[in-house]
Formats: C-alpha cells, sequence, structure tokens
C-alpha cells in the first residue's frame, strides 16, 4: 500500500458518513411515506392513467406486472408463496388451482362496496365456479368474454339458435370452428346435450370423439388467431363462425365490412372469466381490496370495455348476451387426454383409427 | 550551424513528402472504405437475390413435379374407385411416389387426395427414417379442412397452390411430423372436368434452405420470414416459429428498417441489426420480398442474407493496414529522397562555402561547380569570375603597393637608395658597430664638374650621367656596403665591417681613380672628378647625422682643396 492511501481513507470518512446518512434518512422516508401495491395483471387491465388516480386517491405507489400466459402467471404467483404480488388477475377456470393452494385468500367484501353495482350475473357466486368456497368468497369478477357464434345474415336467414349448428349440414364447407382441444370437446358435449361439458365420462368420450369428426367434416378449417378468422370468413364466404374471441371477432368482421349477427346458442356460451384475487403474501390486504373496489368504479370498468373491446361486469353488454346463458370456464375432467385426441382428429384421423386408442 | 540549410531544406522535404503521402493514403482509405462497405452491400445484395432465384427455381422444380404427377394417367385412373383396377393403379402410383421421394429428399410425403370423402388420402407416401413407407386403409387421414386441400380444389388444373410454411403437426406425417414444412399441391382434373382430388407433395423447407445454404459462405446468416414477418430461418433455431408456440418473433423487430418490405412498398431493402445475446454483433443485411405461389394470392416471404459489420470492416481494417504501410513506406522514401535532395543543394553550396573559405584564406582559387547549368552553377561562375577579378584587383595592389615602397626608399632616377634607406642603415650599422666594437666609415661623395655638363650639354645628359655615376659607385664597392644618392650630385656611401680606416681611404682612392678617366655619354667624353669627405665610427661621431655630417665637411675639404681627392674628417679638422 502506498503511503498515501491511509491519508486518503482518512480524509473520505466524513464523506462516507454523509452519504450513509443521507441514504439512511431518504431510505427511512420513502419506507413509511409510501406504500407499494404489486399487481399482476394481463395487458390493459391497469393502464398507467388508471394506475395514477389510485395512486394519488390512496397516496401509495402501485406497480403493475403484466402477465403473459397462464402458466407463467401460475409460476410467478407461486414462487415465494405469494410473497411477490399483492393481488392478481385470474380466469375461473384457474383460480381453482390458487384456492386449491391456499395462494388465495378469502376477502372481506365490506372493503369492496362497487360489489353492489355488479349486474346480477357477476353477484351470483353459486353459478360462477370457484370464487366462492365455504361460505368465503376468494375473487371478484372484473372481465369475461363468451364464445357465441357469428354468422352471416346473406347466408343463414334464421340466427342459429343451438351450437349444433355448426354440424349443420346446410352449412357444410362453410363453417370455421376454432383449432383447440378443451373447448371444442366442451361444445361438442354441449351439442350432445351433455350436462356437464367439462366432466366427459368414460363411456361418453367415444360419442363426443365421433361428434368432433363430424365437426371437422362439416367445417372449412379450424383458425388460430382472429384476423386470419376474419381473412377465412371474408374469403371463403363462411356462414357460420365459432367465436373464440367473441366480441373482439364481431368488431373485427364489422370493421372488415362483414354483415354478421352475434348469437348465444341457448345450450350456453363458454366464456373465460377474469376475476380479482388477493394473495397469500398481500401486505396490506385492505388496500389489495380497495384496488379491487377501484376497479368496479363505472368510469375504470368502462375504460377496460372502450380502450380493449372486453366487456366489463357493471354495465349491460351490447352484443347479444343480455341474460343468455353463459357457462363460465371450468377445469376439465383431462387436458392431456382431450388435447391428444384432438390432435389427432385435426390431423384427420377417421373413426375406425380413433376408436382403436 | 545547429539547424542548417541541409537539415532544414531536409525536414522540408520530408515534411512535404510524409504529408503528401498521408493525405494520398488518408483520402484513398476512405474512398477505398465507402466503396468497399457498397461493394459488400451490393455483394450481400447479389448473394440474395441469386439465392432467391435459386429457391425460386427450387419451388419451380417442385411445382413441375406435382404438375407431372396431377397429369399422370395412373393418377387419374385411381379416380375409379369400382374399376376392377383401383387397387393395382393405387400400389402403381403409390410405387410412382416412392421412387419420387427416392429421387427427392427434399420431398417428406406424396399424397393424393381425394376432393370427395372429405378430402381422404388415396394414395400416400411418407418419409420414414432412411426408407418411405406407404400408408394405406383405416390410416389414411381425412384432409378436406386443411387450406392446402381446399384451396387447391378451387384451383383449375394446370395451377399450382403453395402453403404458408409452418411446422407440419398432422399427425402420423412420420419423418414430416413437427417438421417446418411446405404443402405444395394441384388439383387432378378428369377429362370431363371434374376434379378429382389434389397431387400435394410435402416439401422439407429445412432441407431445401440447407442444401441451398450449403453454398453460402460460413459467415454468411440466412433469414427467412412470412410476409407478416414470423422468423422461419434464423441462425438461433429458437427464435423461428414462435407463432407455433403462441408467441411472435417477428424479422421487423430485428431488423425494424424492413418494415417497407412487409407492408408491399419496397421490394428490396439493405437493414442492419444487432442480434448479439450476449456481446454486440451488429450485421448488415440484402432481404428481398420473394412471391410465392399464384400472383392471385399475393402472398411472399422474406428472405434475407447478413454478414456481421465485422466480417465487412475487417476487410476495411487489412485496407487502413495495407494503406498506412504503403504511407510508412512511401513516407520513409521520402525522406531518403529529401536527405538526397537536400544534400544534392548543398554540396555545391558547402563545396563553394569552403572554396570561398580557402580563398579568403589563402587567395587560392578552388574549384567551383561552374559546369552546372542551373542557379548554382551560375553562382559558381559568379564566385569564380569574383575570385579572378579580386585576385587581379589584389596583384595590382601588391604591385603597386612595392612600388610605393621602392619609390619611397629608393631615388626614381638611379635607383639607389635614398637618404631615408640610407639613415636607416647606417643606424643598423651603427648599432651593430658599436656591438661588435668594429669600425664603418661614411663616404659623402660630390661630382666636381657636374653642373657645368648639366648646363652644357642639358639635363637628359645630366641623369644619364647621374645614372652612369651611381652605377661605377656599386660597382666599385663590396655587395654589403650601401651606395645612396642624397640629392642633386651628391651621394653617400657606408662602408660596414672594415678592418681599419686604410680600407676606406683605398675605396675612396680608387673611386677618384676611376672618375680620374673619362666617362662616355652620348658619344661624348666627360671628365667628371669626384670630391670625397670621410667619417668614420665611433671616431667621429656617435650617430647617423653627425657621421654624415662629419663626412660632409670632409667632402668640402676636398671641393675646397680643388677637388679629385679625398679627406677625412680628421685629417680635415687638422688641416
Amino acid at each position: 500500500m502506498t503511503p498515501a492511501a491511509p491519508r486518503q481513507q482518512r480524509r473520505a470518512g466524513p464523506w462516507r458518513w454523509l452519504v450513509a446518512v443521507a441514504f439512511a434518512m431518504s431510505g427511512w422516508g420513502s419506507a413509511h411515506a409510501i406504500e407499494t401495491l404489486r399487481v399482476r395483471a394481463w395487458p390493459g387491465y391497469a393502464d398507467a392513467d388508471i394506475v395514477k388516480v389510485f395512486e394519488q386517491r390512496h397516496n401509495v405507489a402501485v406497480r403493475v406486472s403484466i402477465v403473459s400466459s397462464d402458466e407463467s402467471l401460475w409460476e410467478r404467483i407461486s414462487a415465494n408463496e405469494g410473497g411477490d404480488f399483492d393481488l392478481f388477475a385470474v380466469n375461473t377456470a384457474e383460480l381453482k388451482r390458487y384456492v386449491d393452494a391456499g395462494l388465495a385468500v378469502p376477502l372481506t367484501l365490506a372493503n369492496i362496496p362497487n360489489i353492489a353495482t355488479q349486474l346480477p350475473r357477476f353477484r351470483d357466486r353459486q353459478a360462477i365456479p370457484n370464487i366462492a368456497r365455504n361460505g368465503q368468497v376468494y375473487a371478484v369478477p372484473y372481465t369475461y368474454s363468451e364464445m357465441g357464434l357469428i354468422y352471416d345474415k346473406a347466408q343463414v336467414s334464421e340466427p342459429p339458435t343451438s351450437i349444433s349448428a355448426l354440424w349443420d349440414p346446410r352449412y357444410k364447407g362453410r363453417v370455421l370452428a376454432f383449432d383447440t382441444s378443451g373447448h371444442n370437446f366442451s361444445i361438442a358435449a354441449l351439442s350432445l346435450g351433455k350436462r356437464n361439458p367439462f366432466q366427459i365420462d368414460d363411456a361418453s368420450y367415444q360419442q363426443v370423439v365421433d361428434h368432433l369428426v363430424a365437426l371437422r367434416r362439416n367445417v372449412l378449417t379450424f383458425y388460430s388467431l382472429p384476423e386470419e378468422s376474419v381473412e377465412l370468413f371474408r374469403d371463403h364466404k363462411a356462414a357460420l363462425l365459432f367465436a373464440n374471441y367473441g366480441t373482439q371477432q364481431v368488431q373485427q368482421l364489422r370493421k372488415a365490412g362483414a354483415d354478421i349477427g352475434y348469437v348465444i346458442p341457448r345450450e350456453g356460451a363458454l366464456a373465460w372469466l377474469d376475476c380479482w384475487t388477493v394473495t397469500r403474501g398481500a401486505k396490506n390486504k385492505k388496500l389489495a381490496e380497495a384496488w379491487i373496489d377501484y376497479m368496479l368504479e363505472r368510469q375504470v370498468s368502462h375504460a377496460l370495455t372502450e380502450r380493449q373491446g372486453l366487456a366489463n361486469t357493471v354495465e349491460a353488454s351490447d352484443s347479444a348476451v343480455g341474460s343468455a346463458k353463459i357457462i363460465w370456464l371450468e377445469p376439465v375432467e383431462d387436458v392431456n387426454r382431450r388435447a391428444e385426441l384432438w390432435s389427432r382428429i385435426v390431423s384427420g384421423d377417421r373413426p375406425m383409427a380413433l376408436g382403436r386408442h | 550551424m545547429l539547424y542548417g540549410i541541409r537539415f532544414r531544406l531536409g525536414v522540408l522535404l520530408a515534411a512535404f513528402g510524409v504529408l503528401a503521402t498521408g493525405l494520398t493514403g488518408l483520402y484513398s482509405y476512405t474512398e477505398s472504405r465507402t466503396l468497399l462497405v457498397r461493394a459488400a452491400e451490393r455483394d450481400l445484395m447479389t448473394a440474395t437475390q441469386v439465392f432467391g432465384k435459386r429457391l425460386s427455381t427450387v419451388v419451380h422444380n417442385i411445382s413441375d413435379d406435382v404438375r407431372v404427377l396431377a397429369e399422370l394417367q395412373l393418377t387419374r385412373s385411381v379416380g375409379d374407385a369400382d374399376s376392377a383396377a383401383f387397387e393395382v393403379n393405387r400400389a402403381a402410383l403409390a410405387d410412382n411416389f416412392k421412387s419420387l421421394l427416392q429421387a427427392s429428399p427434399q420431398y417428406f410425403q406424396v399424397r393424393l387426395i381425394s376432393a370427395a370423402e372429405h378430402g381422404l388420402e388415396l394414395v400416400r407416401v411418407d418419409r420414414d427414417g432412411p426408407g418411405t413407407v406407404r400408408v394405406s386403409g383405416d390410416r389414411l387421414q381425412e384432409k378436406g379442412h386443411f387450406p392446402y386441400v381446399f384451396r387447391t380444389l378451387q384451383l383449375a388444373r394446370g395451377e399450382v397452390f403453395l402453403s404458408k410454411i409452418g411446422i407440419n403437426h398432422e399427425l402420423g406425417a412420420h419423418a414430416g411430423l413437427n417438421q417446418p414444412t411446405l404443402q405444395v399441391a394441384s388439383p387432378v382434373v378428369m377429362a370431363d372436368g371434374r376434379k378429382l382430388g389434389l397431387i400435394v407433395i410435402s416439401v422439407d423447407v429445412n432441407r431445401v434452405f440447407g442444401e441451398l445454404k450449403a453454398d453460402l459462405p460460413s459467415y454468411l446468416q440466412l433469414f427467412l420470414s412470412n410476409e407478416w414477418g414470423d422468423f422461419l430461418i434464423h441462425p438461433d433455431a429458437s427464435q423461428t416459429y414462435g407463432f407455433d408456440q403462441g408467441r411472435r418473433v417477428l424479422i421487423q423487430d430485428s431488423f425494424a428498417e424492413l418494415q417497407p418490405l412487409l407492408q408491399g412498398n419496397a421490394q428490396q431493402l439493405l437493414a442492419r441489426a444487432d442480434l448479439g445475446a450476449t456481446e454486440p454483433n451488429p450485421l448488415l443485411g440484402a432481404f428481398i420480398k420473394l412471391p410465392l405461389g399464384r400472383a392471385a394470392d399475393h402472398s411472399f416471404v422474406v428472405l434475407g442474407i447478413a454478414e456481421p459489420l465485422s466480417e465487412i470492416l475487417e476487410s476495411t481494417r487489412i485496407l487502413g493496414r495495407t494503406t498506412a504501410q504503403i504511407v510508412v513506406a512511401f513516407s520513409a522514401i521520402a525522406i531518403v529522397l529529401a536527405v538526397f535532395a537536400s544534400r544534392l543543394v548543398t554540396r555545391p553550396l558547402n563545396q563553394m562555402t569552403r572554396e570561398v573559405k580557402r580563398f579568403s584564406s589563402e587567395h587560392a582559387i578552388g574549384e567551383l561547380p561552374t559546369q552546372r547549368r542551373d542557379e548554382i552553377g551560375e553562382l559558381a561562375r559568379g564566385f569564380d569570375e569574383m575570385q579572378l577579378r579580386i585576385k587581379s584587383y589584389l596583384a595590382e595592389i601588391y604591385a603597386s603597393r612595392n612600388h610605393l615602397a621602392h619609390v619611397a626608399r629608393h631615388d626614381t632616377l638611379t635607383g639607389l637608395p635614398n637618404r631615408t634607406v640610407f639613415l636607416d642603415r647606417l643606424e643598423h650599422a651603427i648599432v651593430t658597430a658599436r656591438r661588435r666594437g668594429s669600425v664603418l666609415a661614411v663616404l659623402f661623395i660630390d661630382l666636381d664638374r657636374f653642373k657645368e655638363i648639366n648646363d652644357t650639354y642639358g639635363h637628359a645628359t645630366g641623369d644619364k650621367t647621374l645614372i652612369l655615376v651611381a652605377s661605377i659607385l656599386k660597382m666599385s664597392v663590396r655587395e654589403v656596403d650601401t651606395v645612396a644618392r642624397l640629392h642633386g650630385d651628391e651621394f653617400v656611401i657606408l662602408l660596414e665591417a672594415m678592418d681599419d680606416e686604410q680600407d676606406a681611404r683605398r675605396v675612396a682612392q680608387t673611386l677618384i681613380d676611376r672618375f680620374a678617366e673619362q666617362l662616355r655619354i652620348n658619344d661624348r667624353s666627360f671628365e667628371l672628378g669626384l670630391s670625397i669627405g670621410i667619417s668614420f665610427y665611433p671616431r667621429d661621431g656617435a650617430d647617423a647625422s653627425e657621421l654624415i655630417q662629419r663626412a660632409d665637411e670632409a667632402m668640402y675639404l676636398s671641393k675646397h682643396l680643388a677637388g679629385n681627392r679625398y679627406s677625412v674628417f680628421e685629417n680635415a679638422t687638422k688641416e
């Protein structure tokens, strides 16, 4: 060490003290002055301007992280036993495993008075799977999208009333269905009159599979993206479309100039429903519940509909939904079995080949 | 002369040389660098276009294969399921498909698909490992809901449909399962215009591009995207077919400049990107829009070949190094030339300096570069002339100086030393005599009858007489003795180092005897006669003027005694 070094150290001493004290003061100050609410939400659920109003009103900071998939949401929330976030948005089918795992905690409804302004459909906790258990409420519905039927008014004179219209030979080669295992098994079960489309028993499997082959034989093709469905609908003069993306597709088709109608079949429309849920690791549960209450305010919920084209829970939808039957998504009996069979069906296997497996 | 003209001229010339070389080097480097980068861009674009043409050719050839199969009579014969030969024809067609698969490793599947029965496969041969397998019976699938089926069936005879490039998830596709695939299909039209179905060839996209890419240098990177920008080929395979896993990895996110290409108002573009995950790896790529399939479908792919900028800049780095080497080499040459040139200029200057110095010290004219036909030669000639002129001036000056010196010390008429010289020598002789203790004598001589000659025959004769007298006097004494003319007809003689006074008397007597004879001047004879006075040192005086004075007095005594005799001062005082 050079002789100069100890002298420099001595000289640096007071500085370090000053900096250390300043840091300590600022850290101490912010930790006590500004509380942070950690929110994990899907894109468009918590825009910056909306967040800002909440921050000012409660004098807190809100940190919003964006969810990209059901799986990544599960990974992030279950990590650290929910300690990394205060609340998150999750659909009813996914919600079950969070409640099962104890990652979601019961809510104090008194802290969320805006629940009273929600449409009756969303206050009926018995009809919505998984949000209530043993008298406790674990989640509050926020936004949803139902999967109705879109039809071309020029080709379909009478609006279809049943999901079975997808199988109607009159529309053979003019039906567009969605390329997915879960929902297709569910709608086939609905078409066959099954009581619970999410729980297909072994005895019914062959029947449902055959019904899906029949669907395959009746469709033009299976689409994946909403833009793709619009293109196919227009280019191939489709008559009927299973609207996996619901009102989003209605809007896009109308924008593309299609003269279409949108109906909820009498069997009911499958619908995903995203709910706000508070984690076990929430630091300030009351603040998290205040957030949920804020999300249900009319102008906040309205902004979601206006900006994202997603229906909210406090305003009546201007689509055909009305009081029609909505079937909120639930976990299915066997995801893998449905997926495996669906990939064979969509590959073109005939019943005799499918029956062997 | 710490920094002489040679040094300064050398430095100046060298600086000019280095500066000129450096600037030329810099200019040529920047120009060449620009040209190199442009050439690299052009090469890349050419490479991409050539690649695109070859790809088009490959697609064209595949389309031809599909068309040929669709036109086969054998293919059409499979149309009649009731025919007895139905199975035989199917087997024969399957053999054809098999041969095609064996000959074309880039094909996954060749199929004949029916337009009826929900697009049921009629004949299907799949690649499976190293071989092929014919799929038949219950394992034949219904493909009617796939775009390559329902869209091909909308086409006319001979038209070819190209699917979007995607991952083939059709279960049972053997080697082609979950592989990037392009479906190329054409309808099979019966004689009556009825569509039997379609021929579909599933193309192994990776293999096609792998073969095409094999000809590219390894540092070039290949990119392919579909018309929405989804990567289909990327050096990092994990970036491809993102849409198949529910995410989008788009080329325009990496190469932002490609937006116009995708939106349809550009056909080819250069674009840059940095795909380095851990360290920067900037790329320059040339991209073209390559139509795929029928013009009516407006379908295309974006093909690009990119080169790391470091690769392009490497060649400019080499260029820079070469340029630097050339600059250094030429600068060195310039410095050597500068030294040489400065020596060339200064050597004659130095030579002249040396010669001028020598001239001023030795008055010797040395060798000057007067032969040169330049300014230096002119200067040398000037010097030379100046030296010669100076030399002649000097000679004149020396001559006149000698003359003046002579004139100052001699009598102009007779050439004898004058009074000044005589006094000088006398004093000198006195000093010598005093030191040695010797005796010297001064003889004062006057011509007895000179005035008569002068008056009678004129001054010219008088002068000649004086000259003759002088020469006689000079011849009559020893070499060491001094004869001088004082003025008029008065002469003095200094006799040094005598043994005794008798010597002086003898000399005086000899002179008198000599002049007692007739002298011939201008054919006339004259009788002059001398009167001589003698004084001795140290006896008669201690200094020159005293001795001359005594001798003069003695001469007057002789004159007084009628001349033609000599008198010694002692005698004079005695008499």
